[in-house]
C-alpha cells in the first residue's frame, strides 16, 4: 500500500519532470519539444475554446447583474428626484399661499396675526381648525380668522400655544351679514349638514338671487364688515314662515385652509374692496 | 466517484479562468485548482490528492502557455502531501484545514520557484513572496475558508434532511 502510494507520486514526478525535460531539450534538438507540442496543442486549443465559452458565460451574468444593479440604483434615484418634485410642488404651493396671505395682510387696516393651521376637526358634531397662535401670541376669544378668499370663523377657545377656531359651517355657529348686491340683512348659520345657509326676513325675499354674494355685516362690532362669506347658489322658500333661507357655498374651502390671519385690531372701514369687486 | 473528480479539476480550471478573474484583489487571484487539489486530498487521501493535482496543475500550465510540467508537479506534491497529513496529523478541523491551505500555497510558490530555478527564472524569492506567493496564500485561505463553511452548512442540512 505504501509502496504503491508513493509509485504514484514517483510516476507522477517523473511525468513533470519528463515534460519539462523534453520541452527544454526540444528546443535545441527539435523532435521532443515538437512532439510534446503536437500532442498537447489540441489540448489547449479546447482549453481555450472551453475557457473561452465560460468567459462569455460569466462575462453576460456579470452584465446582467450589472444591468440589474443599475436598474435598482435608477429606480431609487427616480424615486428620490420624484419626492423631490413633489417637495418642490409643495414649497411652490406654500410660497403662493403665503404670498397671498401677506399681500392681503399688508391691505388690511388692522393688525393681524399669521397662524398655521395644526389640527382639523370635521366629524359634523364640531366643525373647527386649531391654529398654533395661542395666549402666548395674544390671541383672544372671537377673534375673527380669515384667508384671502374670505372668513373662515372666529376662535372660540384659547389656549396657551393655540387656539380653537369655530367655522362658520359649524353647527353652532351665527354670522350677522347683508347681501352686498341688495345690503339685504341676515345670519349665516351652519348645520349639522356642514351646509352654510343664510336666514333672512321672508319680506325680503324679492332682493336675493342665486349668485349673490354674501359678506359680513359689521353689526355687533364681532366682525368686520364686508369679509366675503360665500355666494347664494339655492333660495329655500318656505312659503308664508317668518324667516327664508338661501343656501351659500362657502367663499372659503376649509378644507384645505393651511395658514390663516387672526384679526387682532378693530377697524370700522368696509373690507369689501380689499378682497376684491365681487367678493 | 471518478466522473465526479473529474469535473472538478476540468471546472475548478474552467473557473480558475473565467469567474476567478473578476475575483482579483490587486492583481492577485485564489488559486481554486490548488484549493480544490487539497479539499480533495484531505476528504481522499494522497493518491487521488496527488492525481488530482497533477491534472489540475497540468491544466494551469496548458492554458497558462508556460513551461507545461511545473504546475502539475507542484500540485501534485502538493495534493499528495495534504493527503498524507490527513493520517497523521488532526486536519479535519476547519481551524486546521484553512491556515494548512496557506501553508500549502506558500509551500507550494517556493517548491515552483525552486524548480523554475532550473530554467532560470529571473524573479528574485523576496519579491515572488511578497507580491505573489504571501497575498495569493491568504487569499487561498480566505477562500478556503468559505468553502469550508459551506461546505459544513451543506453537511448539516443534509443530516437535518436525514434526521
Amino acid at each position: 500500500m505504501r509502496s504503491r502510494r508513493f509509485g504514484l507520486l514517483v510516476s507522477v514526478l517523473l511525468v513533470s519532470l519528463l515534460l519539462l525535460t523534453a520541452q527544454v531539450r526540444g528546443g535545441g534538438a527539435g523532435r521532443a519539444g515538437d512532439l510534446v507540442a503536437m500532442v498537447l496543442t489540441p489540448v489547449q486549443s479546447l482549453l481555450v475554446k472551453i475557457h473561452r465559452g465560460a468567459i462569455g458565460l460569466w462575462s453576460s451574468y456579470a452584465d446582467w447583474k450589472g444591468v440589474r444593479r443599475d436598474n435598482a440604483a435608477l429606480r431609487t434615484e427616480a424615486e428620490q428626484l420624484r419626492v423631490q418634485a413633489l417637495q418642490h410642488a409643495e414649497t411652490e404651493r406654500e410660497n403662493v399661499r403665503l404670498r397671498r396671505l401677506l399681500e392681503l395682510r399688508q391691505r388690511l387696516p388692522l393688525s393681524t396675526l399669521a397662524g398655521e393651521v395644526v389640527g382639523r376637526e370635521s366629524g359634523g358634531w364640531v366643525r373647527a381648525l386649531t391654529v398654533n397662535r395661542g395666549r402666548g401670541s395674544g390671541v383672544a376669544q372671537q377673534t375673527p380668522v380669515i384667508v384671502p378668499e374670505g372668513l373662515v370663523g372666529r376662535v372660540v377657545q384659547v389656549r396657551p400655544g393655540a387656539s380653537v377656531v369655530q367655522l362658520i359651517n359649524d353647527p353652532a355657529s351665527t354670522v350677522g351679514a347683508v347681501v352686498q348686491r341688495t345690503r339685504t340683512p341676515g345670519l349665516v348659520e351652519g348645520d349639522a349638514g356642514g351646509v352654510v345657509r343664510f336666514k333672512f326676513m321672508a319680506r325680503d325675499g324679492a332682493q336675493v338671487a342665486r349668485g349673490d354674494y354674501i359678506v359680513t355685516s359689521g353689526l355687533g362690532s364681532l366682525f368686520p364688515k364686508g369679509l366675503p362669506v360665500g355666494r347664494v347658489v339655492a333660495i329655500e322658500d318656505k312659503g308664508s314662515a317668518l324667516f327664508h333661507f338661501a343656501v351659500v357655498a362657502p367663499a372659503v374651502d376649509f378644507a384645505r385652509v393651511e395658514e390663516v390671519l387672526l384679526l387682532t385690531g378693530q377697524t370700522n372701514q368696509d373690507m369689501t374692496a380689499l378682497f376684491g369687486a365681487d367678493g | 466517484m471518478r466522473l465526479l473528480l473529474i469535473f472538478t479539476t476540468i471546472g475548478g480550471n474552467v473557473a480558475q479562468a473565467s469567474v476567478v478573474p473578476s475575483l482579483s484583489i490587486g492583481g492577485i487571484t485564489p488559486d481554486l485548482p490548488l484549493i480544490l487539489t487539497v479539499f480533495v486530498a484531505l476528504r481522499r487521501g494522497p493518491e487521488l490528492g496527488c492525481i488530482v493535482g497533477f491534472f489540475a496543475g497540468f491544466l494551469q500550465d496548458v492554458a497558462g502557455g508556460g513551461l507545461i510540467g511545473v504546475q502539475a508537479l507542484t500540485k501534485a506534491l502538493a495534493g499528495f502531501a495534504m493527503g498524507l497529513l490527513v493520517g497523521r496529523f488532526w486536519v479535519t478541523s476547519p481551524l486546521v484545514q484553512v491556515p494548512g491551505l496557506v501553508l500549502l500555497t506558500l509551500a507550494e510558490g517556493v517548491g515552483r520557484f525552486l524548480l523554475l530555478q532550473f530554467f532560470h527564472y529571473p524573479v528574485s524569492l523576496g519579491s515572488l513572496l511578497m507580491h505573489v506567493v504571501l497575498p495569493q496564500a491568504l487569499y487561498n485561505g480566505f477562500i478556503g475558508a468559505a468553502c469550508v463553511a459551506a461546505a459544513e452548512a451543506v453537511e448539516a442540512a443534509r443530516r437535518r434532511g436525514w434526521a
